[in-house]
């Protein structure tokens, strides 16, 4: 049978509640294009605030109804602190059992990681303990270039505010060491790429490059910050234009896949019908080394450029509902501009409500900023010739039939 | 489409709605800014409501608003379109072509049940303002349905004698078909002593940014989020009465655009009581034939709202 692959869902995807520990943030490195403004080497969390935190998710469990749960940890660099997330874990399955909570046979613990400690005893004690209830994505960006242009060791020094700085130094080597140990024991499992304006001649190698590693599942974005120069558009949509010459030439499309392209982008929107928001702030959870709770990480201070952290409560407190209610009342049509309602290729564009906010002109989560239009249009310029130059493929070998049959329905995948 | 502007003569102006006004201090607007506003209101076809702090103007400010046709919203014992009685007795002698405002907090609204309701009889129209609304909670809201039903039958009586006496929190959702809310930033704005625009005066004494000089005109950022159209709660609420307060959505929500818990399940709990009202006027008269109060099983939008 003809394959192709799809882009890969996460777990449970919609139906879990995703509960992140921001438990440090530090990180080795100091990516130059990182959302994480104030990376610090002093907030880390205590055992004492994540018991509390747990403890407190635990005993509401009326509040908490859906019915799996992802355990989120972030940093910074999350297996830093592979000490204290052991601890987590071994107490919320400890608990979730004591309490007969509706979680306990329907969690995962997951990770975003660069990599760098994978191989490390201690991660892969953690590993092997956990193992049916884990998912670890590593990032690498793609080839050596592309990904040491942004993803740099911090300086060994923090400026005088406590905030790392990049060095020169790339860490492609220290993360691609452990891609073979890492593909060994999450075969299905994959990488993220971010992609900003100076990434964009790299796009088609890089992922070319990961798929020769073994890595089957690219997911790769631009980042929604304001980042972009006039023609990326254009030299983005070669780009990925590219890249779907080598996918379809090269038959990768049958074992891997690029979440840039897809068959439900790029069409109009009802603004009844598919109203609904993309982001899934505040339907999350997450918590930071003092105790503070957020709708999302992007809405602690460290994620923020330009606007005061949006806490929704604390560990002693709980949560303070009226502060959810804008979040679970957005939707698409109320936060976004008249340009965007009248787009005709609007399906698939994505937004961050975290950057949003930042963005926005005033103290709202309700302003959509509209940073990546052009390059979403690019995109779905591409990602048209993608499916036309795939389906022709197919059509001429006589199995479009055959594959039309057989695809499976993937809707895109809320943040 | 702005129709309104508020003008706060003095940093002391009598507060007629949530917010407490702090300012202790006297600062009467600069008697230019007094007729840029002026000017402005004309040039821009809007009607001024001065707002008055508790002692008289000097004769030159009481000139130039004299310039224009206006409303004067007063603290009592001052005589005014709009008297607005906080901190104290609840006395109407005299205000019969009035509309009085109190100003009260929850435990002081409990504790005045008897007086409003002798009250109403006495007046054209009674504004109840209750400033602490954001600490209702369930069991204050039952004592406060007993309230409403205890005014409503007053009210009844009235009406059946062919008196009309108006309570904000019963008789308008009774007389409406589409939202009455309070609109600032979209209908009206507000002038502080200050010389520059808030979107209400409950904005200039929380200190919030200002939207605007004189020099330039009023320029809200977002704007939008102050319309009706642009809030996914209450652009579907039949609770038409409800002032949706925008200032107490910053304050309690921190979205301009969406009501807390407390004010939806308050407003509710007054629509549903101007339902029954209404049911019970019309057992003896035909009244406003054209308003339908529909039986809802909800007291908060929130928990009935469209799930993606």
């Amino acid at each position: 049978m003809q394959k192709v692959r799809k882009n890969d869902n996460a777990w449970q995807s919609g139906r879990a509640k995703n509960i992140t520990f921001i438990v440090t943030k530090d990180c080795q490195l100091a990516c130059k294009y990182c959302y994480l403004v104030g990376k610090n080497v002093k907030e880390r969390m205590s055992w004492e605030t994540a018991k509390a935190f747990i403890d407190y998710v635990l005993s509401h469990e009326n509040e908490f109804r859906e019915e799996s749960v992802v355990w989120d940890f972030i940093g910074g660099e999350p297996f830093l602190e592979i000490e204290l997330i052991d601890k987590i874990c071994d107490y919320l399955k400890l608990r979730m059992f004591e309490l007969n909570h509706h979680w306990f046979n329907s969690y995962r613990f997951s990770f975003s990681t660069n990599g760098i400690n994978y191989h490390t005893p201690e991660v892969q004690n953690f590993i092997q303990k956990n193992r049916e209830h884990l998912s670890i994505g590593i990032t690498i960006d793609g080839t050596e270039k592309k990904h040491d242009l942004n993803r740099v060791w911090k300086q060994a020094t923090p400026n005088a505010n406590g905030i790392t700085q990049p060095s020169e130094r790339g860490s492609y080597k220290d993360v691609v060491k452990n891609i073979p140990l890492w593909l060994s024991q999450f075969p299905d499992a994959g990488t993220k790429v971010t992609i900003s304006s100076a990434d964009i001649p790299y796009i088609t190698e890089s992922v070319l490059h990961l798929y020769s590693l073994g890595i089957h599942q690219v997911n790769i974005n631009v980042v929604f910050e304001d980042v972009w120069q006039e023609g990326d558009d254009k030299r983005f949509e070669e780009q990925l234009m590219q890249l779907a010459d080598a996918i379809i030439d090269g038959g990768w499309y049958q074992d891997y896949a690029c979440s840039f392209f897809s068959e439900h982008i790029g069409k109009p929107l009802d603004p009844e019908l598919d109203n609904q928001n993309w982001c899934g702030a505040g339907r999350m959870l997450s918590v930071d080394a003092a105790g503070n709770l957020y709708p999302c990480t992007r809405f602690a201070q460290y994620s923020l450029r330009s606007k005061k952290a949006l806490v929704i409560g604390n560990i002693h407190d709980g949560i303070n509902q009226n502060l959810l209610r804008p979040f679970l009342t957005l939707d698409r049509t109320t936060q976004s501009p008249q340009k965007c309602l009248d787009c005709e290729v609007a399906s698939g564009c994505a937004w961050c409500q975290g950057e949003n906010y930042d963005a926005a002109q005033t103290n709202t989560i309700y302003e959509r900023s509209t940073a990546i239009c052009l390059m979403h249009k690019a995109r779905v310029r591409a990602n048209n010739y993608y499916w036309n130059k795939l389906y022709r493929k197919l059509e001429l070998e006589g199995r479009r039939e055959e594959y039309e049959a057989n695809k499976r329905d993937v809707k895109p995948e809320i943040c | 489409m702005m129709q309104y502007l508020v003008i706060l003569l003095d940093d002391t102006s009598v507060s007629y709605c949530h917010a407490d006004n702090p300012y202790k201090e006297r600062r009467l607007i600069n008697l230019d800014d007094l007729r840029a506003g002026i000017r402005y209101a004309m040039t821009e076809n809007l009607m001024i409501q001065f707002v008055y702090p508790d002692y008289a103007l000097p004769k030159e400010y009481l000139d130039v608003i004299d310039t224009i046709d206006h409303h004067d919203i007063v603290p009592y014992p001052l005589k005014g379109d709009v008297v607005v009685i906080e901190n104290g007795e609840l006395r109407v002698e005299n205000l019969a072509d009035a509309v009085v405002v109190v100003r009260l907090k929850k435990a002081e609204l409990f504790d005045s049940g008897e007086a409003i309701a002798a009250t109403l009889p006495k007046v054209q129209r009674l504004n109840v303002v209750v400033t602490d609304l954001e600490t209702f909670t369930d069991e204050d809201l039952k004592r406060y349905n007993t309230l409403l039903d205890q005014w409503a039958a007053v009210l009844n009586a009235e009406y059946l004698h062919g008196r009309t006496p108006q309570l904000n929190l019963l008789t308008d959702r009774m007389m409406l078909t589409k939202p009455n809310h309070c609109n600032a930033g979209v209908e009206n704005i507000t002038l502080a002593p200050d010389g520059r625009f808030y979107i209400c005066p409950d904005f200039y004494y929380s200190q919030a940014e200002p939207v605007g000089d004189l020099q330039s005109g009023p320029a809200i950022p977002n704007q939008q989020l102050l319309r009706l159209d642009h809030t996914p709660l209450c652009r579907h609420c039949d609770a038409y009465h409800c002032r949706r307060c925008v200032w107490m959505n910053r304050q309690t929500t921190l979205e301009v655009n969406t009501p807390s818990h407390e004010q939806c399940i308050v407003a509710h709990t007054e629509r549903n009581a101007a339902r029954r009202l209404l049911e019970s006027i019309r057992k003896e008269a035909t009244f406003m034939p054209e308003v339908e109060i529909k039986e809802i099983d909800y007291l908060d939008p929130f928990d009935v709202r469209k799930e993606w």
